[in-house]
């Protein structure tokens, strides 16, 4: 009881001073805030999926570059809220169309498809855009970071509450029932493919709104750029590096990987990403758990 | 001597050398810079970080900057931005703020100009431009940023096509990139060979991971075109490059967008590069710009090899422009704005002049490679050379 | 339409099919064995194409002689990968336990640092050379001749391969590993001097593949990972741990790239091949070849 009121405390605390930032921190920090933001909100909407299920995503780039693509297309056309909302329907409408055919998958048969997914709507996206005689799209006008940097507070906190959620609900149950054995959960009447599918569009809403934030923020929309891998490449890094079941997760992996890059990236340009590699095979060596699992163990342990 | 003078001179040596020590104390001009050091541009963004980092040693070494008349050190505040392009908003922030600069110079390709301009105009700093060109630049708000390129395919489009039209060339074959450059360029090309007498027989596109272009290279070839364009980026100029010498590919005007300006072309290809024609307004043997061979050759003596002659060029002239208003009103940011806005500045491209946010005085240019120079072909008025045709591929 | 009939196309179909072969099959028989994502597959060929680059321009050293130096060189970096973090992973029960992922993320991790040690060590130039570029004509087709040898020696090396774990006792014996892990095991086969050879071949084939590419290609530091990609689609077509279904799933992509593009446009070449790649997992979930997955 005590624990469970100290740690809600610290959620409160830790709100408020988000909730602050934009007032006590320069214009640079809150520009790194918006990035930690943006890919906690992004690896939880991960972790609702892939983390429950096990179904590794190497895709949700896709998400993000189609809310992105929607916010390009649709600037100054409508509310800002409305265009918001539409491109996370973009993106759970896209998981929604392919989900049924791609959970069919399995295994590190799924972890390409949808790596082949993301490239296959990038290169889409590129056909059309060149269809269309565009060469990037340039956005005029965008809100300023603090706009941007509340809206993106409320995604991240969104993604955490639908983590948290999830992973206590019956459903919940029913996605970890799928990670320990499909054919069992399938057995016992869980109903696999619903929950799956219903998993994925989720997960896939969050992204979609998160890309078009971002773009917002950069100004330019160009598809190589916001349909990149290597976004996907990082969220999953993040989700492992914190623990990728449990809502703290991602937070603690965000917060690791987007703190450490700061303070590398610019004193040792070249070396900073030999070490972040470094660290990465490190960590999934000898933190297997993750941050998250690796704390919650070191606490249970100096309990008992 | 007596006490009274012994002690005026000890008192002038003492200011003199006080004099001495604040001098040595200026505090440096501090310039900032995002550029691509790693990833997929960093093999074209270095060459222009090259010039930014010559052109300030250069200055240190004669004395500093001069900011309105004295002189101070500068210094470079380098941060790489992984050639991702969504991180250049944050680092030039950083670099506002945080660093505090002075100055800034400009990032590497368009996405990351375009990236950058929102930052430029809320903290009203102005900036050169370099190695940027789209049409859509022309949709930027004038005041904080200018263009120095003059290949803009607005211009190229109608350019090219009097260039061939001067070669009697009567039928064209384009290939093309997905990608927003040479996309503008092939719109462009295509909207001025109507009704140009020039006939268009084929224009593809084709996707950004393209591993093999033998059967775009033999269809061009089959329908013997006067001249052929391809529209493509150094990676796949070279894949273009290898299938037209493979296949022997014989148009007596051979276009190739981006790459055979850089100096790794030349040393791929060697005796091919010549007779290519590219984009490009720049080149060391026009001997109307003074400034021109000196900056060639010693670029060329500090990094072994040649300087692209686009973006290492513009990245120079973007240094050179900012040096020259610095000079003339200091580092106030509203003064330099006007002064760049109006004045004409010395390069070693000719003079500059710009209306609004793009240079109005270089003419747009096109460049051929011959015997290993690349010399300017087109127009007649800044020509370093004629326009030869290409001769077979050497083996 | 005659232009598909053309030798020109044909011929570079199967250079590219048997450059794809032989990428994958790398890749196919370190995931076949220990369930292991090697997304460093193309670093791996950049280090086999450096390799020869710098052989070529130092040394003087042609790439038919400097190929076998890649495949030393990137043999014994597989040698040292298994002894000192595999051999540890698949132990560990925490780590087996969730094998792909964290292999895929402990893959990543030597992905940037080959990417990013290359580039400090020889800066992110394009390098290139000419070697063996005369041209070959055939009918009325030409080529390169370092065409010709990326197709023959690619050629040659995944069959060597294919041959050797199909026919030989250790290839059995690793057959034997891919299709019946635990079993395996109880019939007395030595598990882990099996995993450190295929580590040695599977990584040494990438570095012979990356030292043919080189001949026709840039090398650059960040030039792996599209190579990384086809592989994949490759042995995911061809059927996971199936090696002559690798070889089936490379002259598929190379068809759907030379002559898909040929039919079609160039616009849509990527479209094709990731369209056909989903396509076939969506109606055949286990690869055109593969097994079905319990």
């Amino acid at each position: 009881m005590k624990t469970r009121i100290f740690s809600l405390a610290g959620i409160a605390v830790l709100l408020a001073l988000c909730i602050a930032a934009p007032q006590m921190l320069d214009a640079y920090s809150l520009g790194v805030a918006l990035q930690l933001l943006s890919w906690i909100a992004l690896t939880q909407s991960w972790v609702t999926f892939s983390g429950l299920t096990g179904y590794v995503s190497l895709g949700h780039a896709v998400f993000y570059g189609l809310g992105a693509y929607v916010m390009a297309l649709l600037w100054q056309s409508a509310p800002l809220w409305e265009i918001l909302l539409g491109s996370g329907f973009a993106g759970a409408l896209l998981a929604l169309v392919i989900g049924y055919p791609a959970l069919r998958v399995s295994g590190p048969y799924f972890v390409i498809l949808t790596l082949g997914l993301s490239e296959f709507f990038k290169y889409i996206v590129i056909a059309v855009e060149a269809g269309l005689e565009s060469s990037g799209r340039l956005i005029f006008g965008a809100p300023d970071p603090e706009t941007l940097y509340y809206i993106m507070l409320l995604l991240a906190v969104v993604a955490t509450l639908l983590t948290w959620g999830l992973a206590r609900s019956r459903w919940g149950a029913g996605l970890r029932a799928i990670r320990e054995d499909e054919t069992a959960a399938e057995t016992l009447g869980v109903p696999v493919t619903f929950l799956k599918i219903a998993a994925f569009v989720i997960s896939a809403f969050i992204p979609g709104v998160v890309g078009a934030v971002w773009v917002l923020r950069t100004t330019y929309f160009e598809p190589m750029q916001l349909f990149s891998p290597t976004t996907s490449f990082t969220i999953v890094t993040m989700a492992i590096i914190g623990g990728s079941d449990r809502a703290p997760g991602p937070i603690f992996g965000a917060a690791f990987i987007v703190l450490l890059s700061e303070l590398l990236w610019a004193r040792a340009p070249h070396v900073y990403l030999v070490i972040l590699g470094v660290l990465l095979v490190s960590f999934v060596l000898f933190v297997p758990k993750g941050i998250s699992g690796q704390l919650a163990w070191l606490m249970r342990r100096r309990r008992a | 001597m007596n006490l009274k003078s012994i002690a005026l001179r000890a008192a002038t040596a003492s200011a003199a050398m006080l004099l001495a020590a604040t001098a040595f104390a200026v505090e440096p001009v501090k310039v900032g810079v995002g550029i691509a050091q790693t990833g997929m541009f960093a093999p074209a963004a270095i060459p222009a970080l090259n010039a930014y980092k010559m052109w300030a040693d250069d200055l240190n070494a004669s004395g500093g900057l001069d900011v309105a008349g004295t002189k101070r050190p500068v210094k470079l505040i380098v941060y790489d931005d992984q050639s991702d392009f969504t991180k250049d908003a944050a680092i030039y922030e950083k670099l506002i703020t945080d660093d505090k600069v002075d100055l800034l110079l400009s990032p590497y390709a368009t996405p990351a100009h375009f990236a950058i301009v929102g930052v430029l105009e809320r903290y009203k700093f102005p900036m050169m431009g370099s190695t940027a060109a789209s049409v859509q630049l022309k949709a930027v708000k004038p005041g904080n940023i200018w263009f120095p390129t003059s290949a803009l395919p607005d211009v190229m489009g109608p350019e090219l096509v009097k260039l061939m039209k001067a070669q009697n060339i009567k039928t064209v074959a384009i290939s093309t990139l997905q990608s927003p450059f040479a996309q503008e360029v092939e719109k462009y090309l295509k909207m001025a060979l109507k009704d140009s007498g020039i006939k268009l027989l084929s224009s593809v596109e084709y996707a950004p991971d393209i591993r093999d272009m033998t059967s775009i290279v033999s269809k061009m070839k089959s329908e013997q075109p006067d001249a052929t364009f391809s529209l493509s980026f150094p990676g796949d100029s070279v894949l273009f490059m290898k299938a037209a010498r493979e296949q022997g590919l014989s148009a007596p005007f051979q276009f190739v967008l981006v790459g055979p300006s850089a100096a790794f072309f030349s040393k791929i290809f060697g005796k091919n590069l010549d007779g290519i024609v590219t984009m490009g307004h720049w080149s060391p043997y026009q001997t109307k710009w003074p400034k021109a061979m000196p900056f060639f050759e010693e670029y060329s003596k500090r990094y072994n090899e040649t300087p692209d002659y686009l973006d290492v060029a513009l990245a120079y002239m973007s240094c050179e422009i900012t040096q020259a208003a610095v000079a003339k009103v200091g580092l106030d940011h509203d003064k330099l704005r006007k002064e760049i806005s109006s004045a004409t500045f010395d390069t070693i491209d000719g003079p500059v002049k710009f209306d609004g946010v793009s240079n109005a005085s270089t003419p747009t240019m096109f460049l051929q490679n011959q015997e290993g120079k690349p010399q300017i072909i087109w127009p007649a008025s800044d020509a370093t050379s004629t326009f030869q045709k290409k001769g077979p591929w050497a083996n | 339409m005659d232009q598909l009939a053309s030798t020109q196309l044909l011929l570079s179909a199967l250079v590219l099919a048997s450059i794809y072969a032989l990428v994958a099959l790398g890749l196919n028989l370190i995931y076949g064995t220990m369930r292991l994502l090697n997304v460093a597959h193309g670093e791996l060929m950049m280090l086999g194409g450096y390799t020869s680059f710098w052989a070529f321009e130092l040394l003087g050293v042609g790439t038919l002689w400097s190929m076998f130096g890649a495949i030393a060189l990137t043999a014994a970096l597989g040698a040292l990968c298994y002894v000192t973090v595999f051999r540890y992973v698949v132990r560990n029960r925490e780590l087996a336990a969730r094998l792909e992922s964290n292999s895929l993320l402990i893959f990543f991790g030597f992905s940037i640092i080959i990417q990013n040690g290359l580039s400090i060590a020889f800066s992110a130039d394009q390098r290139s050379y000419t070697y063996l570029n005369g041209i070959f004509a055939l009918g009325d087709a030409r080529v390169e001749l370092n065409r010709l040898a990326v197709l023959g020696v690619g050629a040659a090396a995944t069959a060597a391969c294919v041959l050797f774990f199909r026919f030989s006792r250790l290839g059995l014996a690793t057959r034997a590993l891919i299709q019946q892990r635990d079993a395996a095991s109880l019939v007395g086969i030595n598990a882990d001097r099996i995993q450190l050879l295929v580590f040695c071949v599977g990584f040494g084939m990438a570095g012979l593949a990356g030292s043919l590419v080189s001949m026709t290609e840039t090398v650059t530091p960040f030039g792996g990972f599209p190579y990384t990609i086809s592989a994949f689609i490759v042995i995911i077509l061809g059927g996971l741990g199936n090696l002559t279904g690798g070889i089936l799933g490379a002259v598929l992509l190379a068809t759907i790239e030379i002559y898909g593009v040929a039919l079609t446009s160039s616009a849509y070449r990527s479209i094709l091949v990731y369209g056909v790649f989903i396509a076939i997992l969506f109606l055949r979930p286990q690869g055109l070849l593969g097994r079905k997955m319990r």
